[in-house]
């Protein structure tokens, strides 16, 4: 309920923005992916190992059906902060998918706040879809006893399923397509079967996530980061403070190499007031987004 | 620009090169088909393709008239007088007294942008064949370019130290030219390049319609890209805009979106593809005092009216600035739903061949005339089972997830050219910067788009385009659409889902798009 309160309360403020200004550095072709730092799991940090796909950042995982396997990888996580995690298809003819992906709720830039309301905003779009036939109306459902939000819709000889769970201030997506509508039942059924997710209190998901908590007064002393590589690009970085204010993890989620480094050096020395959950310190995981600007 | 008698050996080369184009333009839809496969296809992501015996084909090069090439409705008399001189000039061929060179890939601006008329994409014939050895040069001829293929400029990906490269290297020199007594330069070395696998291509990009690209403000383009996020995000698109690092505004024109205005995409197109320095790129790529004919820039503001065409406007001003006037002022292209000769094809059995291609009735231009001949009731018959076909491709492309990206509809701002203002306009794209995957990744950075992302191509006049992707790879419109799939791509659920559909549903998407 804190956490609730406290995401609501910090989403009230516009969009984080930390804004340097700087010199205009044009960089060559550099990996916008990386890992900035070694501590710590990453939402693309996710793999198929043994038949399942696990994540450790998320405590998912997830064990493909026979005969199923990894399709192709999916691009890098985007300024806004969305991860195409994985994508599974069964062997041979090509009749169903299912895309494991992740939005970072900091960064998505939508007005609607939460699972629900997500869920029903793409029932609504595509309820307008010339073609497209809602199946089953957004509505709530329980996979590997947590709460998720269905929607269901065909068209053009496709059908589909997105649900979708929060874990982390993140919008977890499962989103299945079948050539069948007994495949597409059959793939949600045993979703149920197949995922396992960390339970309510473990290590990860008892991390509450605050939006915008790095900002204002709640950074007591603040180190801008040297501005490096292409400006006017926005840079979404999240970190986890220790009870204590100290900044434990940076991950900068999607930058040049040299973007990464100086951000995550600045991040680091960084020193926040002690985030609270029900009157005690606790650590805290948050994002802001860094946009290099330049003076002339 | 020059003088009257460039003007003239440009106004023959573009007849042979128009001849040519409407050649193809004028070809059955199983003509197009045949002239598809004379060019071998790269080998099409598989990637979740139905194993069937039937196959959807891609009907070919849209046949009827050109529809394109003029200016936008509701322009001014002076408007259309500025379009029509700059128009000439575009078309212009340029010689060393005019700033051809000392390297370059062609030497007119239609000569590229010429299907499927002028402004438009890489024509039948390549020109560049021809130009390697006019007016006595002695240019080698690039194992990538040959008479039926694309238009292309080469960039090298590495410098010889390893680091990246990224720029263009000319094909050609004028050395040995009867214009360019005392020059003696030689070409890049592209087959060494070819052979260490340093070179990637680009073709030209369709002009059309680029005014009204051009006056969509930042904020449209934003909320364009913004909409139906969950959607996107339900297939792994996300997508950015290309940025300007002067003023952070959103670049958009270019495979990258890497140019800012039609006019900085003219200035650096001039200097950088037929090597005339104009105000905008005032400085020679290649500086060899033995080739250099003129002061510079070469190109720049006239103090006189020379030539006293209907524009004074177009007469003053410099040929890039006639250049981004031309492409502001054309119009988009018209699809096929407002014309008549939609080339439409229905699935072939067992192999591609073209002799396995069956025409619809409705389709093309020769099933045009022979239904002239019939009643008025089959002839109504078969066009509205033309308008069945598009209108279901229509309705595929939005299901599997298209026009996530190649958003249909946009909306201009307040734009200084009469009529064009707040006007909704269907060009396919969001002009965002998609990943696109190891498959279509040439390494190569421009702006703030890495040497993955590319931008989302528009796809209107798509129907009459030849070659397809950024390096004109390919012919077949089924092949370029299964090359949106591999590794690191935003399209993989898309395509993943083109290959699940049904040969039909598969066969109305490529006769929809052939009617763009």
């Amino acid at each position: 309920m804190m956490r609730r309160v406290l995401y609501v309360c910090a989403a009230i403020g516009l969009a984080a923005g930390v804004m340097g200004g700087f010199a205009w550095n044009h960089g060559a072709a550099v990996s916008l992916r990386g890992t900035m730092t070694p501590a710590g799991p990453n939402p693309e940090d996710g793999k198929v190992a043994n038949g399942s796909y696990k994540s450790d950042y998320f405590g998912l995982s997830y064990r493909l059906q026979p005969g199923w396997t990894v399709a192709e990888t999916g691009p890098d996580p985007s300024q806004t902060a969305y991860y195409v995690l994985t994508t599974v298809v069964p062997d041979g003819a090509p009749n169903a998918a299912i895309l494991i992906a992740a939005q970072d709720m900091f960064f998505a830039g939508d007005e609607a706040g939460n699972v629900a309301d997500q869920a029903r905003d793409l029932q609504q779009t595509l309820s307008t879809t010339a073609g497209m036939t809602i199946d089953r109306e957004a509505a709530e459902i329980k996979i590997a006893d947590r709460p998720f939000y269905r929607v269901a819709y065909s068209g053009v000889g496709l059908y589909r399923a997105t649900i979708t769970t929060e874990i982390r201030c993140h919008v977890v997506s499962f989103n299945l397509t079948a050539r069948d509508p007994d495949l597409l039942n059959g793939l949600i059924q045993t979703l149920d079967r197949d995922l396992a997710l960390a339970p309510v209190g473990a290590a990860a998901a008892a991390l509450p996530c605050a939006k915008d908590y790095a900002m204002g007064d709640n950074v007591l002393h603040r180190i801008m980061p040297q501005p490096v590589g292409p400006r006017f690009v926005p840079i979404p970085a999240r970190i986890i403070v220790n009870a204590d204010g100290s900044v434990r993890h940076v991950h900068v989620i999607r930058a040049t190499g040299e973007q990464r480094r100086s951000i995550a050096d600045a991040l680091y020395r960084w020193k926040l007031k002690p985030y609270q959950v029900e009157g005690r310190a606790s650590p805290v995981e948050t994002g802001l987004v860094f946009r290099f600007k330049g003076d002339n | 620009m020059g003088p009257q008698s460039a003007r003239s050996l440009l106004m023959s080369t573009v007849a042979i090169l128009a001849a040519a184009a409407w050649s193809g333009l004028t070809a059955t839809p199983c003509q197009a088909q045949a002239q598809s496969l004379t060019q071998a296809p790269t080998q099409p992501n598989q990637v979740g393709a139905a194993a069937s015996t039937q196959q959807a084909v891609d009907p070919g090069v849209r046949g009827g008239p050109a529809g394109a090439g003029g200016h936008l409705p509701g322009l001014s008399q002076d408007e259309i007088n500025f379009f029509n001189a700059a128009a000439d000039i575009f078309q212009e061929v340029d010689g060393v007294e005019e700033g051809l060179g000392p390297r370059f890939n062609l030497d007119s601006c239609s000569g590229c942008h010429l299907q499927p008329a002028v402004g438009g994409s890489s024509p039948p014939v390549n020109p560049q064949v021809a130009v390697a050895t006019a007016n006595g040069a002695k240019n080698t001829v690039p194992s990538f370019i040959t008479a039926n293929g694309p238009v292309r400029e080469a960039r090298f990906v590495r410098n010889p130290n390893g680091t990246p490269d990224g720029g263009v290297h000319a094909l050609f020199v004028i050395s040995g030219r009867a214009d360019a007594p005392g020059c003696s330069i030689v070409q890049p070395n592209f087959a060494a390049a070819v052979a260490a696998n340093n070179v990637i291509f680009r073709i030209p990009t369709p002009t059309f319609g680029l005014g009204l690209v051009e006056a969509v403000p930042d904020a449209g383009l934003r909320a364009s890209l913004a909409a139906n996020g969950f959607q996107k995000r339900a297939l792994g698109i996300s997508g950015s805009f290309n940025v300007n690092g002067n003023d952070g505004t959103i670049t958009r024109f270019g495979w990258k979106a890497q140019n800012k205005s039609l006019l900085i995409f003219s200035g650096e197109a001039y200097n950088v593809e037929m090597g005339v320095t104009n105000d905008a790129f005032p400085n020679e790529r290649e500086d060899n005092p033995n080739c250099q004919y003129n002061a510079l820039p070469e190109s720049t503001t006239r103090l006189v009216n020379k030539t006293n065409s209907p524009s004074p406007a177009s007469d003053f001003s410099q040929d890039i600035v006639n250049f981004a006037a031309f492409m502001r002022m054309l119009a988009p292209p018209t699809p096929a739903s407002a014309t008549p000769a939609a080339a439409q094809a229905t699935p072939s059995t067992g192999s591609t061949s073209a002799s396995s291609v069956h025409v619809a009735s409705a389709g093309g231009t020769s099933v045009l005339a022979a239904a002239a001949g019939t009643s008025s009731t089959s002839a109504a018959a078969s066009s509205a089972a033309t308008t069945a076909l598009t209108s279901r491709g229509q309705q595929v492309f939005t299901n599997i997830g298209c026009q996530n990206c190649h958003t249909p509809s946009l909306t201009t701002g307040q734009s200084s050219m009469t009529g064009q203002s707040k006007v909704a306009f269907q060009p396919y794209s969001d002009f965002a910067v998609h990943q696109m995957g190891t498959g279509l990744a040439d390494g190569v950075s421009q702006g703030t788009a890495d040497g993955g992302e590319f931008r989302s191509a528009p796809l209107w006049g798509v129907g009459q385009r030849i070659f397809f992707l950024h390096d004109g790879r390919t012919k077949d419109l089924k092949a370029a659409i299964q090359q949106h799939a591999s590794n690191g791509s935003e399209a993989n659920s898309v395509i993943r889902n083109f290959n699940m559909l049904s040969v039909s549903d598969q066969q109305a998407l490529l006769n929809f798009l052939r009617s763009l």
